[in-house]
């Protein structure tokens, strides 16, 4: 394991499965063997406010805040959202935005769009399936575990095409 | 890849690491009002069927069944956000001569940058006011480990010991390592009156027991592993505590470190050394300056933050500006702000009230964001229950207004009952509306005396609120469901005009409520 910390902000607004999205990511990289920090910043967010979540992962984490221009990735489910959430991408970021569309377009049920786009950054991150489906399963808990195992790996694979 | 085994690991955040560490080191009772960012712990403690969990009334009971509990031999832990501790700040400044009988932890989240509270207090200064040691965890997995200490430290010094986090630590997850839960051997109940019984004779052979107590804690901040020296290759050496530490450590790898763990009482030889050690001694802390007033009343020379820099929460993107003694260059949020839920049955109270034009004394829950415009139909928000009590002074302070008091049904029963009491003891008139929900709403719907449910959901005693008012002194008690839109505005019209006290209760179930309760199988 080399030293660099991987950065990844989530965003969006309340009900969309921000924090879901982010605690799937965090799983797989702590099953992975990485150091992990997650961090949200939601007051209010069941109320409809902004939610933003931050993963960092790594051999050793310090700050659980992604600072301004430090993402690797830029996951966003809402797209005015993804405006004031761009100040995080580093200069050579990667916003998966540009998903957005294609990943609506892809899905069934629109609950599942959290899902789809996780599976889509999983192709850019040094993180192997195996761990990516344990996390599934132990964020979802039964609960729509194959359905979402379904939606990520097609998001999977949009994003390695 | 390293391989280390994840089998006992999860992802936990500050809170949830920390209930877990305190039911790992053996606590058998914790008790607390919700109030964000503290309001998992209890939620998560109430999940190990060997801790006796409560929601208490407020803080205050709270503070009073945990302390109890510890000075009669159970391990305890209390749990708050930083103004949740002011409700409680009457048990705690004598819980410190009383001292305990077993382990006694007092958790406080304070919430810098105001995610979700009515200011930022530091709560670094209660532990040099009340003279009670305080530690500070940087990360949720410290917040297990500290926890652990905590309560080893409240036995041997015969003190509670306050824990204080902040937002950023307790909603931080990170891995945490699981293990065993072992209870220690419980100490015997004895009568013990000087110690407990504070009558000024006792209380002063206590308060010199309180002042020695200090200095053999301030032995033990110079020894313990919790204030670590991290040496570095770099001129600069930081002082700092809590999630500080960590955005340091991102912008300044090669810098030396003292990091207090422990923030209350100080090592004082410690900090002088490490000043020494360094080129230039740089004080980075959230909110107050804490470290850097005692830092310089040591007469050591110390670069610290501009006092604008005291307002909000730190954030990595910050700390250059912070180090080098910049002002603060403030940030203009375009974040989405949260509003009331559409459907909430808060709209239909505020629009009666829109239309009878009235100041409205409000109080603190999701009601407090009517606020906001369009609304813009709740004036004045302090503290838990001063919905009752600001309705009273207003009335005396602008006779004539139309004024009318709001509440919510487990403020009104955290802080609001005293105050309706006191308006019919001193013969108040006017309208309080106890906008009934049958829920904490804002903090994610916990249950209290009202809902007829304890923290694991079990049937209790419920608190009949129609009757406690009328007991109170209420003239008149409208029990109304604000959806039926015209009726409530009558019975809001008919008795503002009255020459009476009247409560009315606005009662319609939390949305979210209803969602919750439909979704459990």
């Amino acid at each position: 394991m080399n030293d660099r910390v991987y950065s990844i902000t989530f965003g969006g607004i309340g009900g969309q499965g921000v924090l879901k999205a982010s605690e799937i990511c965090s799983w797989a990289a702590l099953f992975a063997g990485y150091h992990v920090k997650k961090s949200e910043v939601h007051g209010m967010a069941q109320r409809g406010g902004s939610v933003e979540s931050h993963v960092r992962f790594g051999k050793r984490v310090f700050s659980p805040l992604v600072p301004t221009g430090g993402a690797d990735f830029l996951v966003c489910f809402y797209k005015d959202e993804c405006l004031r959430l761009s100040v995080f991408l580093k200069k050579d970021g990667v916003d998966l935005t540009s998903y957005l569309d294609r990943a609506s377009q892809a899905i069934d049920n629109p609950r599942g769009l959290n899902t789809c786009l996780v599976g889509v950054l999983s192709a850019r991150l040094p993180i192997k399936e195996e761990f990516w489906l344990k996390a599934i399963e132990t964020v979802f808990k039964g609960k729509g575990v194959e359905e979402n195992k379904k939606i990520f790996l097609d998001g999977r694979k949009m994003g390695q095409s | 890849m390293a391989k280390k085994s994840t089998l006992n690991q999860a992802l936990l955040s500050g809170n949830e690491a920390l209930a877990q560490g305190a039911y790992e080191a053996g606590l058998s009772v914790a008790c607390a009002y919700p109030g964000t960012p503290s309001t998992e712990i209890l939620e998560v403690l109430a999940g190990f069927p060997e801790v006796d969990a409560q929601w208490s009334v407020n803080e205050k009971v709270a503070f009073e069944v945990a302390l109890g509990a510890a000075t009669a031999g159970a391990r305890s832990l209390f749990a708050c956000k930083h103004v949740g501790l002011n409700v409680a700040m009457d048990p705690l400044m004598t819980a410190s001569y009383t001292g305990v009988l077993a382990g006694f932890v007092i958790v406080v989240c304070d919430d810098p940058g105001m995610h979700s509270s009515q200011n930022e207090q530091d709560t670094r200064w209660v532990a040099l006011y009340s003279k009670m040691p305080m530690l500070e965890p940087a990360s949720p997995a410290e917040a297990k480990e500290y926890v652990r200490e905590a309560f080893a430290m409240s036995e041997r010094f015969d003190t509670p010991v306050i824990l204080r986090m902040t937002t950023r630590i307790s909603h931080t997850k990170e891995n945490v390592t699981i293990g065993e839960r072992k209870v220690p051997e419980r100490p015997v109940f004895e009568r013990n009156a000087p110690k407990y019984v504070m009558v000024p004779g006792h209380a002063y052979q206590r308060h010199i027991l309180v002042e020695k107590r200090l200095e053999k804690l301030k032995a033990v901040a110079e020894r313990t592993r919790l204030n670590r020296i991290e040496k570095g290759t770099g001129k600069i050496g930081f002082i700092t505590s809590g999630v500080s530490y960590q955005y340091l450590k991102e912008n300044y790898p090669d810098a030396s470190y003292l990091k207090l763990g422990m923030s209350y009482p100080f090592c004082d030889d410690k900090i002088r050394q490490f000043a020494k050690s360094v080129k230039k001694l740089v004080a980075v802390e959230e909110l107050d300056p804490f470290i850097e007033e005692h830092v310089k009343a040591l007469g050591i020379k110390v670069t610290a933050k501009h006092p604008s820099f005291r307002i909000g929460e730190l954030t990595p993107e910050l700390i250059p500006d912070l180090v080098a003694a910049k002002v603060k260059r403030e940030q203009r949020s375009a974040k989405r702000k949260p509003r009331l839920c559409p459907e909430c049955p808060h709209w239909a109270s505020f629009a009666a009230l829109k239309k009878i034009d009235a100041y409205v004394a409000g109080d603190i829950g999701c009601y407090t964001l009517a606020c906001l415009p369009p609304m813009s139909a709740l004036h004045s928000c302090l503290c838990m229950g001063a919905g009752v009590t600001f309705h009273e002074g207003w009335r005396k302070g602008a006779p004539g207004k139309c004024i009318v008091g709001v509440v919510g049904d487990s403020t009104f029963v955290h802080s609001g009952i005293t105050g309706l009491i006191n308006a019919a003891y001193n013969r108040t008139k006017g309208v309080i509306v106890i906008l009934d929900n049958s829920t904490t709403a804002m903090t994610g719907g916990q249950q209290h005396p009202a809902t007829g449910l304890t923290i694991r959901n079990e049937p209790t005693k419920k608190l009949i609120l129609e009757d406690l008012c009328r007991a109170c002194g209420a003239d008149n008690v409208d029990v109304v469901d604000p959806k039926e839109l015209a009726r409530f505005r009558a019975i809001l019209e008919k008795r503002i005009n009255e020459d009476a006290l009247s409560v009315i209760i606005s009662r319609h179930p939390c949305k979210l409520l209803k969602r919750q309760v439909s979704s459990q199988p």
